[in-house]
């Protein structure tokens, strides 16, 4: 994370008018699905029409995981499946029962929640990720502080904060001069701490991985975070299942080990980290409109 | 005859942040720690701070008393010296 206080407060980066959710919700309740759903589409187009810049990036990057051109019905997919991803969270946020379900694989995910102890959590801007911290804390009682950027409407994020606030509580990385000091208070309180790994804003620390056919920067913070607060990280993401559910994957735990010197732990978490993004990678190869990358792609490392 | 505690803080910036290329004797006692020539980010400066809130059993608590405590040695060890118990500070 870089200094907080070079960031503008509130950046105003989702799309869409300052009445955007509540419309959506109004409808949400008035509207029969079968034509709210139309709907919602027809509206994807009018945003995909109107959005030139993130329209490009998706393209650039379906271009790279489907490796072939993507055709403007494609890029519509790509941006209908974060459409639904917000109606859901809406959704949620305003009490609509969801369910989280661990994957098979797992095992790892298991033993963090049946331990009390606390973990950094790593995820991506990844199908259903960003109900997984709320299901941590709404269905598993889990203190999560959640690191995100505060946009101008983050409507749902706050609503589903006020939801399970009992058990989440948020770190706005470009609010306010303490972040770090607001990070090692929670980690002091218990909290397991949950990140966004996949885009470089707001990361002080970067290395370069293989992903989708280069080598490109990504977010490194979380394990240095990991060796400062000797606590282990554990990557997680969110994918639909069936209805009112989420599919919870989680790769193994990586810890820091106390006998091996610094270098030799990043070395390994080097490892860890390349291994989360290549089962990333595998996902989005079968299921490419899951990741809601809409800015530029991670840049290439230089040669 | 240097400042003893001045002299542990820069061994333990040195050995905390692994900078490789300094030595303690090469960091002067006032010029900024965060954002001056040792080329340290907020991680960094986290780092730092966990070390000295063990190793002086100390308590830092806002970015504001960082920024204050980490603007020079001089200001560390004036920080330290105000706050640590005494049988912490090496003796000269």
């Amino acid at each position: 994370m870089t200094a907080p206080h070079r960031t503008p407060r509130a950046a105003p980066r989702n799309p869409g008018p300052s009445w955007g959710y509540r419309f959506m919700r109004l409808c949400d309740r008035v509207v029969p699905e079968p034509l709210f759903r139309p709907a919602r589409a027809l509206g994807t187009w009018i945003a995909l029409l109107n959005m030139p810049a993130q329209r490009r990036h998706s393209r650039d990057y379906l271009r790279l995981v489907l490796r072939r051109e993507p055709t403007r019905r494609e890029i519509f997919r790509h941006f209908f499946a974060f459409e639904e991803v917000l109606m859901l969270k809406l959704r949620v946020a305003h009490g609509r029962p969801h369910r989280g379900r661990l994957a098979d694989g797992s095992a790892d995910f298991h033993r963090f929640l049946a331990s009390e102890k606390p973990a950094l959590l790593g995820t991506f801007h990844l199908g259903h990720s960003d109900l997984v911290g709320f299901i941590l804390g709404g269905q598993e009682r889990r203190r999560v502080s959640m690191v995100r950027q505060r946009v101008g409407n983050s409507h749902d994020t706050e609503q589903l904060g006020r939801l399970f606030s009992n058990w989440i509580s948020f770190i706005w990385v470009n609010e306010g001069e303490n972040l770090l000091f607001t990070l090692k208070q929670a980690v002091a309180a218990g909290d397991s701490i949950a990140l966004k790994c996949d885009r470089l804003e707001f990361s002080a620390k970067t290395e370069t991985f293989h992903f989708l056919g280069a080598r490109r920067l990504f977010p490194f913070t979380i394990y240095h975070l990991a060796l400062i607060f000797e606590l282990p990280v554990l990557f997680t993401f969110g994918v639909p299942g069936g209805p009112g559910e989420s599919v919870v994957h989680a790769a193994p735990f990586w810890t820091p080990d106390a006998t091996l010197g610094r270098e030799q732990n990043l070395a390994l978490a080097r490892a860890h980290f390349q291994a989360f993004v290549t089962q990333v990678e595998v996902l989005l190869r079968a299921e490419p409109y899951w990741w809601f990358n809409f800015l530029p792609l991670n840049p290439e490392a230089a040669a | 005859m240097p400042d003893p505690l001045l002299f542990k803080l820069k061994v333990l910036i040195v050995e905390t942040l692994r900078l490789e290329d300094v030595t303690p004797a090469e960091i002067p006692d006032d010029e900024p720690l965060i954002g001056g020539g040792l080329s340290l980010d907020s991680i960094d400066a986290l780092e730092l701070v966990v070390r000295l809130e063990k190793e002086f059993a100390i308590k830092i608590t806002s970015s504001e008393e960082s920024r204050t405590a980490l603007a020079s040695v001089n200001t560390l060890a004036a920080f330290i010296r105000e706050r640590a118990d005494p049988a912490r500070l090496p003796s000269a």
